[in-house]
């Protein structure tokens, strides 16, 4: 089957309008990556492209597509119509798919200056500054106590959900263009801190918080209470944990104590018991690890805190006290409890996983200041800290968060340090993202079922540390993708060309334009869709959209026309060629294909042009968007017959299958 | 607005085969706004040129340009350069454009791509209606705001005649009988008794039968 030529990295450039907004999902992304646009090439079935742009910002792009928040998804627009778009999984299977292709796992190998700079701590915000300084043409050399560089990725995080594996090779990808990693070299021990600062030009304290807090309660000192940080370490490590019984009790409602949690359920086969502050619906952990731990056989506790661990120096259970409220009027953390309301839950072992801090102690007394609490002194905007040349980033001051929004962190140090190295770069401005869908408009979009990605069965995937996730696959994974809105990649209008005739304000299905008394124009971006009917339709060519151009389109045709003496106008949503020899320009919906597009396919020399379209009671992805395809088809041919071509080489042809509108299998 | 619908594919062809280069002249007020002749208009009639031309080995080239207003000489001026390196030129406009570019380009070989056919008002997309004639003598006050000389099939004064039936005019059955219209207008606006009142006779020497019209204003001379 001819390839789809039409959504390349080239071809392809959403929210690039005067107005500068941007998609919801990027704006949301701690990193801003470009999630639309690698979610159309993944679509479109191009991985490595579609790799390519998740690179552009994301220094662990493997890594983060399996174990990411994904702020993005919570901001996605479809959210509003059924589900948010599988956004974290999409970049999964652009790594995976890119993989498969062999490409896409090349590094650039930047050219590096005399300048270096020391980064302590190689999780990944240190990895994300390296990867950027590198870019920036900087030298980075990074220091890792531990024996294998990834910092809490690789001692914090369990291999059933991110492998090893996976890990090494996004890091292979950095030491490919030229970052040193010194592992097993403890700052502080190993070398001194001045003596560091005085050997590069900057250092980056990105150190993470690598020490777990423990409680100020009676029998604490038991044998059985463990740490979560060093528990989750000897894990990953595949030590061997003696200390831990058949009935393990952990403190704390987090993500780190759900991954303790799913973790001794598969160490120890026993019964685990999560015990928490917070009623379900406070707990800090994201749902989905909830269900994920629920689901292995955790139990949770919610509404409880430690009063005391009971046992006489081994662990025998664990005193609780009703939980109030866990947090005040302002919503500050500042538990009250009901100190008469007491139960206690057996068990042979307790885990505290309530929260993290930094070790600040390898900076001896001549490093960077700390408040009177321990913490660096820091100026958030410059990522300094108060010695010069000196800067962090990281949970060590942003406190504990998502991975990516350590390394968005780490990326703004390393602008940072590359401004105070003179290198010529500077923060970039915050995105603005459009607005949320106006309700009507939310409901003319047809629904599609959220892809869900498939899982190792439960009582299998407790037994082992191997991956949970299995990914979506390439079926589901470019069908979620054809699920993106395209927000902000609408129509883009020029003032200067249009002769406020209106017939844009007529067509449009979702009242996107509006005309002032003056017939000066402004096209919504929160109600444009992107279907293209407008830019069909406008008599002045004053209407492109951002989500390929006209330019583009004809672009494709020429490309498409290279391969083939046929054209398929294709739709991209159904995952569905109508013409499998013609050559392929997939639009969002061929309501985008003009009568001017048509006859510029048949003048760069098709002999035959094949468009999809939609049936009246399945139309697909715009609500009236296959009434103009089946027009400008008949226009077309119209057309055609007059200049005495063939009308019926222009071949209009329904899309039955339709794989993405429809539920998942 | 005016609007203007193109002419049959085969009588340009007649026109333009006999020319190398052509030079398609859109025109991006009346005929874009009625979807006829604007600029994308213009470039899908060259477009079909080009590749008829093509099949038919004709020699030369096809190309568009597309200016506001072809009515206007300091518009067409901005074209001169295209226009006199053109063997043809073929306009998009309603009939006045080609006539203003043949007058403002004396030499020039000018053809219309378009047949003019009225003034009218926007019923929706893709739908316009004939409102007036521009008889010079406007009337419609005492017609509920209704034009019968442009919108009676027989231009009557004094209506409906006997061939208004279910209001429809008996000419077709999409055509409404104006005289139905202004009755009901008359009626809501109670006013019927003006449809009582014969009018006199029209006064049609300010129309176009009057002969050729100009029109100047008073005022202010450069």
């Amino acid at each position: 089957m001819a390839q789809d030529q039409t959504i390349t990295r080239h071809f392809f450039r959403p929210g690039t309008g005067d107005d500068g907004l941007r998609p919801p999902c990027e704006v949301a992304c701690p990193i801003h990556t470009d999630a639309q646009r690698y979610i159309q090439l993944v679509a479109a079935g191009r991985y490595a492209d579609a790799l390519e742009v998740i690179r552009d910002t994301n220094a662990l792009p493997q890594s983060i597509g399996r174990i990411c928040a994904h702020p993005c998804e919570d901001a996605c627009r479809r959210g509003q119509v059924d589900e948010p778009i599988a956004i974290c999984n999409i970049k999964r299977e652009a790594s995976d798919g890119a993989k498969a292709e062999g490409r896409g796992y090349d590094p650039p190998r930047p050219q590096f200056g005399d300048r270096k700079v020391a980064i302590i701590g190689s999780g990944p915000s240190g990895l994300a500054a390296a990867h950027d300084l590198a870019l920036m043409g900087i030298r980075p050399v990074v220091y890792e106590r531990q024996p294998e560089a990834g910092g809490f990725l690789r001692t914090g995080i369990l291999n059933y959900r991110l492998p090893k594996d996976i890990l090494d090779e996004d890091i292979a990808y950095i030491t490919g263009m030229g970052v040193e990693i010194r592992t097993g070299v403890a700052i502080g021990e190993d070398v001194g801190f001045d003596e560091l600062a005085a050997e590069h030009d900057a250092v980056l304290i990105a150190v993470g918080l690598s020490e777990s807090r423990s409680l100020p309660v009676a029998g604490v000192d038991n044998r059985g209470v463990l740490l979560a940080v060093p528990f989750l370490e000897a894990v990953n490590a595949g030590r061997e944990v003696p200390e831990l019984g058949k009935e393990i009790i952990v403190i704390g409602g987090g993500n780190v104590a759900i991954d303790v949690a799913r973790s001794a359920r598969r160490v120890s086969g026993g019964d685990v018991t999560m015990v928490c502050l917070e009623a379900d619906h406070e707990m800090p952990a994201h749902d989905w690890e909830v269900r994920d731990a629920v689901a292995e056989g955790v139990k949770i506790v919610c509404s409880q805190g430690p009063n005391a661990i009971v046992g006489d120096g081994q662990v025998e259970g664990l005193e609780m006290k009703r939980c109030e409220s866990v947090f005040d009027e302002q919503g500050r953390f500042a538990p009250t409890f009901c100190e008469t309301e007491l139960s206690t839950l057996p068990g042979d072992t307790v885990i505290i996983s309530i929260g993290q801090m930094s070790d600040m102690s390898f900076l001896g007394g001549s490093g960077p200041e700390l408040d009177g609490r321990g913490i660096l002194v820091f100026d958030r905007e410059q990522c300094a800290t108060t010695r010069r040349g000196v800067f962090a980033s990281g949970e060590v001051v942003t406190g504990p968060g998502a991975a990516v929004s350590a390394m968005a962190s780490g990326k703004r140090a390393a602008i940072a340090i590359g401004k105070f190295l003179g290198v010529d770069v500077d923060f970039p401005a915050e995105p603005r993202a459009v607005n949320e869908l106006p309700g009507y408009v939310a409901g003319m979009i047809n629904k599609g079922a959220r892809r869900s990605v498939p899982a190792r069965p439960e009582d299998e995937r407790v037994r082992d540390f191997g991956e949970v996730e299995l990914g979506l696959g390439e079926v589901d994974g470019r069908c979620e993708a054809s699920r993106c809105l395209l927000c902000a990649a609408g129509a883009r209008y020029s003032e200067t060309r249009c002769i406020s005739c209106l017939t844009c304000v007529r067509v449009c299905p979702y009242a996107a334009p509006e005309a002032d008394g003056n017939g000066l124009l402004k096209i919504d971006p929160d109600k444009c869709q992107a279907c293209g009917i407008c830019f069909t339709q406008c008599p002045a060519k004053a209407i492109d959209l951002a989500v390929l151009s006209e330019d583009d389109i004809r672009a494709a045709v020429d490309a498409a026309l290279e391969g083939s003496g046929e054209v398929e106008f294709g739709c991209w949503y159904p995952q569905t060629r109508v013409a499998a020899e013609a050559g392929a320009v997939m639009l969002p919906c061929t309501a985008r294909l003009s009568l001017g597009l048509v006859l510029y396919a048949f003048e760069a020399g098709a002999g035959r042009v094949h468009v999809a379209v939609c049936s009246e009671d399945d139309n697909g992805r715009f609500v009236t968007g296959h009434r103009q395809t089946r027009a400008v088809v008949e226009e077309g041919r119209r057309a055609l017959q007059e200049i005495g071509l063939d009308p019926e080489a222009l071949v209009l042809t329904l899309v039955k299958e339709k794989k993405c509108l429809k539920p998942q299998q | 607005m005016i609007t203007a619908e193109r002419k049959p594919f085969e009588q340009i062809r007649a026109v333009t085969d006999q020319f190398g280069k052509v030079l398609v002249v859109g025109c991006n007020t009346c005929v874009a706004v009625c979807l006829t002749g604007g600029e994308k208009e213009a470039e899908v009639l060259a477009s079909q040129l080009r590749i008829a031309r093509g099949q038919d080995g004709i020699a030369g080239s096809v190309e568009t340009v597309t200016v506001l207003r072809q009515c206007e000489n300091e518009y067409l001026d901005a074209i001169s350069e295209q226009v006199k390196a053109a063997d043809l030129v073929l306009s998009t406009a309603c009939s006045i454009g080609p006539q203003g570019i043949a007058e403002r380009f004396p030499g020039v070989r000018v053809a219309p791509a378009m047949n003019t056919n009225m003034m009218a008002v926007v019923k929706g997309h893709h739908h316009w209606a004939e409102y007036c004639v521009a008889c010079g003598d406007c009337g419609i006050f005492n017609t509920g705001g209704i034009c019968p000389i442009a919108r009676c099939a027989k231009t009557l004064i004094n209506g409906p005649c006997g061939g208004s039936q279910g209001g429809r005019c008996e000419i077709s059955p999409d055509v409404e009988c104006v005289w139905q219209l202004i009755h009901d207008q008359l009626v809501s606006l109670g006013l019927e008794e003006n449809l009582r009142k014969i009018s006199g006779p029209k006064k049609w020497s300010s129309a176009n039968t009057g002969g050729p019209r100009s029109m100047k204003k008073e005022g202010f001379k450069p």
